[in-house]
């Protein structure tokens, strides 16, 4: 779930790229950290192994847009695509806000693709939670390579749950369709976050008993916000 | 500038996932527990993370040069690990995870299932003193986040922009020109 820091008028997200071994997680956040100016962005961290691989995770925490005085930071996680770091990839899924599925475009790699978004459905399934909840978009990436197979095609095999998911084709090394993937995953967790937000305000004011303790930290926040 | 006003500077109050909500309330009281702490202790500085990574509260002299957004999700992920580590030796959690470098050491514990204390300490102060008050910091910064769990989510209306399609999240001046 996000996390609001309420002094600093803060809004944290945690999103996740999962996806099968070498489809282009990491080249994601690389090509996203060689973009964004220095304001914005932190430190690129990557757990990797001497071979490049993913060992553990790779994290790039980015400030975005401010709404309504919120500024929102993103916390962008890859998890390591092969197999047996699954126990690994249930660490980095922790609290996760919203997740961006990367798969590999070519033909022979289609197996793998729905091995590893079974396998996200699973560890989601053992935080407690689903794709349900969870919001997520898909990235078709590796489009530049020998033999892709065509978008309706993964469509079919990847977006074909009850709810269809937007999805993006890219070529993460020259940057095609990463911020339009970034985006997108960005703007469905507001989108997401405000509703939620709007449900609890309402529940509130059905129950005015309830808003009291609200009331109470909004004094506090102000009190704060003056003596800093 | 004193620790005290330090703290307000660096509140963080937060809402975390097996939390309803920290209030301001709740996050000075966490400051409070922190900063009683490093008084204490005479530690450098320290955090209060939750598993997944984020930080619910910080305080102490913080080099500049420090991330602690990074520094906190590189801890939840070590301590993660470490927890996995200790199930599979049949314990349930290593409570505590001690790493020592030249002029540093970092000790994390465990508070409750869902966050950690994160202390950095230098020279001025042992690993024993820093263990012993930092068990006492855990049950005082574990009651108040029990404190916290009974506490209204209070509701932030990000408003029209944001229900009926944003524009880009990454925008210009965001990206570089």
């Amino acid at each position: 779930m996000s996390i609001i820091n309420y002094v600093n008028k803060e809004i944290q997200f945690k999103i996740v790229y999962y996806g099968p071994a070498l489809c282009g997680k990491t080249t994601n956040l690389t090509y996203i950290h060689s973009q964004v100016a220095e304001a914005h962005k932190g430190e690129l961290v990557s757990l990797a192994t001497a071979a490049d691989r993913t060992l553990f995770f790779d994290f790039l925490p980015l400030n975005a847009v401010v709404v309504k005085g919120f500024k929102t930071k993103f916390q962008l996680y890859t998890v390591p695509g092969q197999v047996i770091y699954n126990a690994t990839r249930q660490l980095v899924l922790r609290s996760v806000d919203g997740v961006v599925f990367v798969a590999d475009s070519q033909w022979d790699k289609m197996e793998e693709n729905i091995e590893s978004f079974k396998n996200l459905e699973e560890n989601l399934v053992r935080q407690s939670t689903s794709l349900d909840q969870i919001p997520y978009v898909l990235q078709y990436n590796k489009r530049d390579l020998g033999n892709p197979a065509p978008v309706h095609y993964l469509d079919f095999v990847l977006n074909n749950r009850s709810v269809r998911v937007p999805s993006f084709v890219g070529i993460a090394t020259s940057g095609q369709g990463v911020f339009a993937t970034l985006n997108a995953i960005s703007r469905l967790l507001l989108q997401k976050f405000a509703r939620e937000n709007e449900t609890a305000s309402a529940k509130q004011q059905a129950a005015p008993t309830a808003t009291a303790p609200a009331s109470t930290a909004l004094s506090g926040i102000a009190a704060a916000a003056a003596r800093r | 500038m004193t620790r005290a006003s330090n703290a307000i500077r660096r509140t963080e109050a937060t809402h975390m996932q097996a939390l309803a909500i920290l209030t301001i309330q709740s996050a000075e009281r966490l400051l409070k527990a922190l900063e009683e702490y490093l008084d204490h202790s005479e530690a450098s500085y320290a955090l209060i993370i939750d598993r997944g990574g984020a930080i619910l509260s910080q305080l102490g002299e913080i080099p500049p040069s420090v991330d602690v957004m990074t520094l906190s999700a590189l801890a939840a992920g070590s301590f993660a690990a470490t927890r996995e580590l200790a199930l599979r030796v049949g314990e349930a959690e290593f409570t505590a995870l001690h790493q020592q470098g030249k002029n540093s050491q970092i000790l994390i514990c465990s508070i409750q299932d869902e966050a950690m204390l994160l202390t950095v300490f230098g020279p001025k102060t042992t690993l024993g003193l820093v263990r012993f008050y930092s068990a006492r910091a855990v049950k005082q910064i574990s009651t108040v986040l029990d404190r916290a769990r009974g506490e209204s989510r209070i509701p932030i209306d990000l408003g029209h922009e944001v229900t009926s399609g944003l524009r880009d999240v990454f925008h210009e001046p965001t990206l570089r020109k």
